[in-house]
C-alpha cells in the first residue's frame, strides 16, 4: 500500500519532475541547439571578419566570445518557456498541485535550468573559443604580431571563457524570475531582451552625459555581465569583470526574489 | 400518410459574409476588445515618446561642436567649414573669372618640415571662386578641380554639381570660368579654352555688388584611425575606410595640405588698379599634424597656405575646406534610440496578435469563418500595420520636438545639430519613418508569429534579427559592419539620423556616427523586403499547415 506523505514532494521529487518536463518538451532541444550553433557559429564569423594589420589590438578573447550576444537570446527563450509555457496550457496547476510548495517548485525548474543551460551553454563556449583559436591565427594574429592563440591555459581567458557560461546561466535564471513574475511570455521574452539590448546601444555614442553613460555602462544587466569577457584594458572597463557579473547575479536575485514572493501570494 | 414533404430547417439570419472588408473588421474587433493588446499599445506609444524624452534629459553637448573655434555660420544659418588660401581681388558689379588649373598635387606636412610626403585627399579642392567677402560661412559660388571627383561647381557650402571627371596634369589641364549677373552665377568648364560647357548656376540672394574673386586651394583633413598612415618613400597612404579597420577604433584627423600652379588667370570688371593678393580665410593658421578630435578638444586644421607668382603662373597652398560642418556624433539619432522600448512592446503585439488566437483556440473559428487563410493574414496584418503607425506617429510626434528643444537647451549648438520643425523634410523622415519602422516591424513580428506559432519564439527572433545588427555593427570592423546593416532590416534605422550627411565631405560613415550604409528610405525599404517575406513564408505555411 502506498503511504501518501501529506507534506507533498520533495525537492528531489520535484527536480525530477521538472527535468521529465523540460527533457521530453521538443521546444526545449531546438532552442538548446539554437543556443549552441547561434554563439558558436556568430562567434566564429565575428574572428573570420576582423584581420590583424589594421585591428592588432583588438581583445581576441571578447571577439572570439561574440557570440554569446545572439546565444543568450535562446537562453531567455528557454527560461521563459519553463515558467509562463506552463501558465499558457494551465500544466502550472498541476506542477502546483504535485509539489505544493512553491518556493521548491521554482528551486526545481531553477536548478534543471540552470544545469542544461551551464552544459549547453559550455559546449558553445567551448566552440567559439576553439573556432578563435584556429581562425584568428590565418588572420593575423600571430605570434610575430604580438598575439598569442587563443587557450584556456591562459588565465584571463579560462576566466572570459568560465565567466560566459555563468553568464549565460544567470541570463536564464533572470529571465525565469521575470517570466514567474509576468506569467505571460510575450510580454516577459519583450522585457527581458529589452533590458539587455537597449542599453549597449545608448554608450559610447558621446551624447549622453558622461556619468549617466557610467551608470547604465555599470548598472545594465548585459553590459555589466559582459565585461567578464574582457581580458585587455581592464583598467579602463566601466566595471570590473567579477563585479559585473555580480551586477547580473543581483539583477536575477531580485527577479528570483520578486517572482518566488509573487508566485507565493497569488492564485495560479 | 402524408402528403407533405419536410422542409429541411433554415435559419432566418442571412448568412455572414467573408469579404475582405467583413475581414477587416473582424480583425479590428478582436484587437480593440482585448483590454490588454489596447493598453499595450497605448503603452508602446507613451513608451516611445517618454524614453526619447528622458534620453534628451541625460543627453550631454556642453563640450561638443557647437564650441569648435573652426565653425563658421552659413547663409542658411547652418554650421559650416570656410577654411582655404585666397588670391583675390574685388569685382564691381557683373563680370566674370576664368583660370586654367595646370597641376594639383595634395601631401601630408610633417613635422621636420622639407619636402612633404604625397597623399591622396580625394576631396582637395582648386580652383575659382567669388564670394559675397572674407568672413567665413559668406555666400559663394565656385567651380574646381578635385583629385578624385573630377570637376565640381559648389555654392553655398551645402550645393555640390558635378561637372567632367578627371584628374588634373599637365598634359590634361582644366579651364575653369565663373560668370556673375546680379545674383546669378554660373560655372562652365572647358578642355582648351576655346569651347566652354555650363555646369550650372547658383543663385546667391542678397549678393552684395562689390564681390572677391580669385583663385583658391583647400584640403581638408583625412579622418583616419590611429597608426593607420603608413609612408614608404615619398608617398603615404591612410587605411581605406571601410575596408579593414575596427568601427569603433578612435579617428585621428590628420592636417594635408594642397598645391596647384594656375596660370591665364583673368578677371573681366575688376576695379580698377587692384591687384592680386593672397590671404587665409578662416580659421586662424596652426599646425596639428595629427589630432584626435574629442568631446572639448578640437583639431587645429589649417597648416599655413601662401602663394607664389612666377610669369603668368600662380603656385598657391592651402589646407581646410569649403563645405558644410560635418560632426562624429548623431546626438538625435542616439536619443531616437528610447523609440526601442516602444519598438519592443510592438514586437510582443505583432506576434501575440497570432500567437494568442493559437494558444487559447480562436484560429479554428477564425478560419471556420473565413477559410481562405492567405486574407486573414493579410487582414491582420493592415489592422496590426495601421494600429501601430497610428500609435508610433503620435509618440514620435509628440516625442520629437520636446526632446529638441530639451536637447537645444542641454548645449547642442543648433547650427551644428539642427532643431528639426516637424514641417521640415527631415522632421517628417524622422517621425513618418519611426512609424512606419514601427508599423513594418510588427508586421515582421506578425508574421514570425504565423511561423512559429509561439509567441517567445517569434519576439526573440524579430528581436534578434532587428536589434542584435546595430550592437554587432559597433563591435565588427567596418566592411563586414556595414554588411550587416544593409542586409537585415536594422537598416531602416536610417531613418532617425538626425544629423544630415553629405557626399562631399570627407566623413567616416560609421554606426557609432549615426551613419548608415544605405539612404533612410532605402533601409526602410530593406525592412520592408523582410516584412513582405515572411507575410509570404507565413501565408505559404498557414495554407499548407492545419491549424
Amino acid at each position: 500500500m502506498n503511504a501518501l506523505r501529506a507534506e507533498g514532494a520533495t525537492l528531489r521529487e520535484a527536480l525530477h519532475a521538472e527535468w521529465i518536463k523540460l527533457r521530453t518538451v521538443p521546444s526545449t532541444r531546438w532552442l538548446l541547439l539554437t543556443l549552441i550553433a547561434l554563439t558558436a557559429g556568430a562567434s566564429a564569423l565575428a574572428t573570420a571578419v576582423v584581420k590583424c594589420p589594421a585591428s592588432c589590438g583588438e581583445d581576441t578573447t571578447k571577439l572570439s566570445l561574440t557570440g554569446i550576444l545572439l546565444g543568450q537570446a535562446a537562453v531567455a527563450v528557454l527560461a521563459v518557456l519553463v515558467m509562463s509555457g506552463e501558465y499558457s496550457n494551465g500544466m502550472i496547476r498541476v506542477t502546483l498541485t504535485a509539489v505544493p510548495r512553491r518556493a521548491t517548485a521554482l528551486a526545481a525548474k531553477a536548478i534543471i535550468l540552470t544545469g542544461v543551460v551551464l552544459a549547453a551553454g559550455a559546449v558553445s563556449v567551448l566552440g567559439s573559443v576553439l573556432a578563435g583559436r584556429y581562425i584568428l591565427p590565418g588572420n593575423g594574429f600571430t605570434k610575430v604580431n604580438g598575439a598569442l592563440a587563443l587557450s584556456l591555459g591562459d588565465g584571463p581567458t579560462l576566466r572570459a571563457a568560465a565567466g560566459s557560461v555563468l553568464y549565460l546561466a544567470l541570463i536564464g535564471l533572470f529571465s525565469l524570475g521575470l517570466a514567474t513574475a509576468l506569467r505571460d511570455s510575450g510580454a516577459s521574452i519583450a522585457v527581458m531582451l529589452g533590458l539587455l539590448y537597449i542599453v549597449p546601444l545608448l554608450t559610447d555614442l558621446g551624447t549622453l552625459d558622461p556619468r549617466w553613460e557610467r551608470r547604465l555602462q555599470q548598472w545594465g544587466p548585459m553590459t555589466a555581465g559582459l565585461a567578464i569577457q574582457a581580458t585587455k584594458n581592464l583598467k579602463k572597463l566601466p566595471i570590473g569583470p567579477w563585479p559585473g557579473l555580480g551586477v547580473l547575479a543581483a539583477w536575477a536575485a531580485a527577479a528570483l526574489l520578486a517572482g518566488g514572493l509573487l508566485l507565493r501570494l497569488r492564485d495560479a | 400518410m402524408s402528403t407533405g414533404t419536410i422542409t429541411p430547417y433554415r435559419s432566418g439570419q442571412r448568412p455572414g459574409r467573408d469579404d475582405f472588408p467583413h475581414l477587416l473588421r473582424a480583425e479590428w474587433t478582436k484587437f480593440r476588445t482585448v483590454r490588454g493588446w489596447v493598453i499595450a499599445m497605448i503603452a508602446a506609444a507613451v513608451l516611445t515618446a517618454l524614453a526619447v524624452v528622458a534620453l534628451a534629459g541625460v543627453s550631454n553637448g556642453s563640450q561638443n561642436a557647437g564650441a569648435d573655434p573652426a565653425v563658421a555660420i552659413g547663409p542658411g544659418g547652418e554650421a559650416v567649414t570656410d577654411d582655404f588660401y585666397f588670391v583675390r581681388q574685388s569685382l564691381d558689379g557683373n563680370g566674370s573669372i576664368t583660370a586654367r588649373v595646370a597641376s594639383l598635387d595634395t601631401e601630408l606636412p610633417t613635422p621636420g618640415g622639407g619636402s612633404p610626403p604625397h597623399i591622396a585627399v580625394p576631396w582637395a579642392k582648386a580652383g575659382i571662386i567669388i564670394k559675397a567677402g572674407s568672413k567665413p560661412g559668406s555666400a559663394y559660388a565656385a567651380v574646381m578641380a578635385t583629385p578624385a571627383h573630377g570637376v565640381r561647381m559648389q555654392y553655398d557650402y551645402t550645393h555640390d554639381l558635378a561637372g567632367p571627371p578627371g584628374t588634373v596634369s599637365a598634359a590634361s589641364p582644366r579651364w575653369l570660368r565663373l560668370t556673375r549677373s546680379g545674383d546669378t552665377i554660373t560655372g562652365y568648364d572647358s578642355a582648351d579654352g576655346r569651347h566652354w560647357a555650363e555646369i550650372g548656376t547658383a543663385s546667391l540672394a542678397g549678393l552684395p555688388p562689390t564681390v572677391q574673386a580669385g583663385l583658391f586651394v583647400t584640403s581638408p583633413p583625412l579622418l583616419a584611425p590611429q597608426n593607420s598612415v603608413s609612408c614608404r618613400g615619398v608617398a603615404c597612404s591612410a587605411g581605406t575606410p571601410g575596408q579593414s579597420f575596427a568601427a569603433n577604433s578612435p579617428l585621428f584627423s590628420y592636417a594635408t595640405q594642397a598645391t596647384a600652379a594656375f596660370d591665364h588667370a583673368s578677371l573681366r570688371g575688376e576695379r580698377p588698379g587692384s591687384a592680386w593678393r593672397g590671404g587665409q580665410i578662416g580659421f586662424p593658421t596652426g599646425i596639428a599634424f595629427i589630432c584626435t578630435p574629442s568631446p572639448g578638444h578640437f583639431c587645429p586644421r589649417t597648416p599655413a597656405g601662401g602663394f607664389t607668382k612666377s610669369g603668368g603662373t600662380f603656385t598657391v597652398a592651402g589646407s581646410g575646406d569649403i563645405a558644410p560642418y560635418v560632426t562624429h556624433v548623431d546626438p538625435l539619432g542616439t536619443v531616437l534610440k528610447g523609440s526601442l522600448a516602444g519598438l519592443l512592446a510592438v514586437i510582443a503585439l505583432g506576434a501575440l496578435f497570432i500567437t494568442a488566437e493559437y494558444r487559447r483556440g480562436m484560429i479554428r473559428t477564425t478560419f471556420a469563418a473565413s477559410p481562405r487563410r492567405g486574407r486573414v493574414l493579410a487582414a491582420k496584418a493592415i489592422v496590426i500595420g495601421l494600429v501601430t503607425f497610428a500609435a508610433g506617429l503620435a509618440g514620435a510626434a509628440v516625442a520629437l520636438p520636446i526632446a529638441e528643444n530639451k536637447m537645444h537647451s542641454g548645449g547642442w549648438a543648433s547650427s551644428v545639430y539642427p532643431v528639426w520643425s516637424l514641417t521640415s523634410s527631415r522632421g517628417l523622415q524622422i517621425v513618418v519613418g519611426t512609424a512606419g519602422l514601427l508599423a513594418v516591424t510588427a508586421i515582421l513580428a506578425l508574421s514570425a508569429g504565423a511561423v512559429l506559432r509561439r509567441s517567445a519564439g517569434a519576439i526573440a527572433a524579430v528581436v534578434v534579427l532587428l536589434i542584435v545588427p546595430l550592437i554587432l555593427g559597433v563591435i565588427l570592423p567596418q566592411g563586414p559592419a556595414d554588411w550587416l546593416l544593409r542586409l537585415t532590416p536594422a537598416a531602416a534605422f536610417g531613418l532617425q539620423q538626425g544629423t544630415p550627411h553629405y557626399s562631399q565631405v570627407t566623413s567616416v560613415c560609421q554606426p557609432i556616427n549615426g551613419c548608415f550604409p544605405l539612404a533612410p528610405w532605402e533601409g526602410f525599404a530593406v525592412l520592408c523586403l523582410w516584412g513582405a517575406a515572411a507575410l509570404g513564408i507565413a501565408v505559404f505555411l498557414l495554407r499548407r499547415r492545419d491549424a
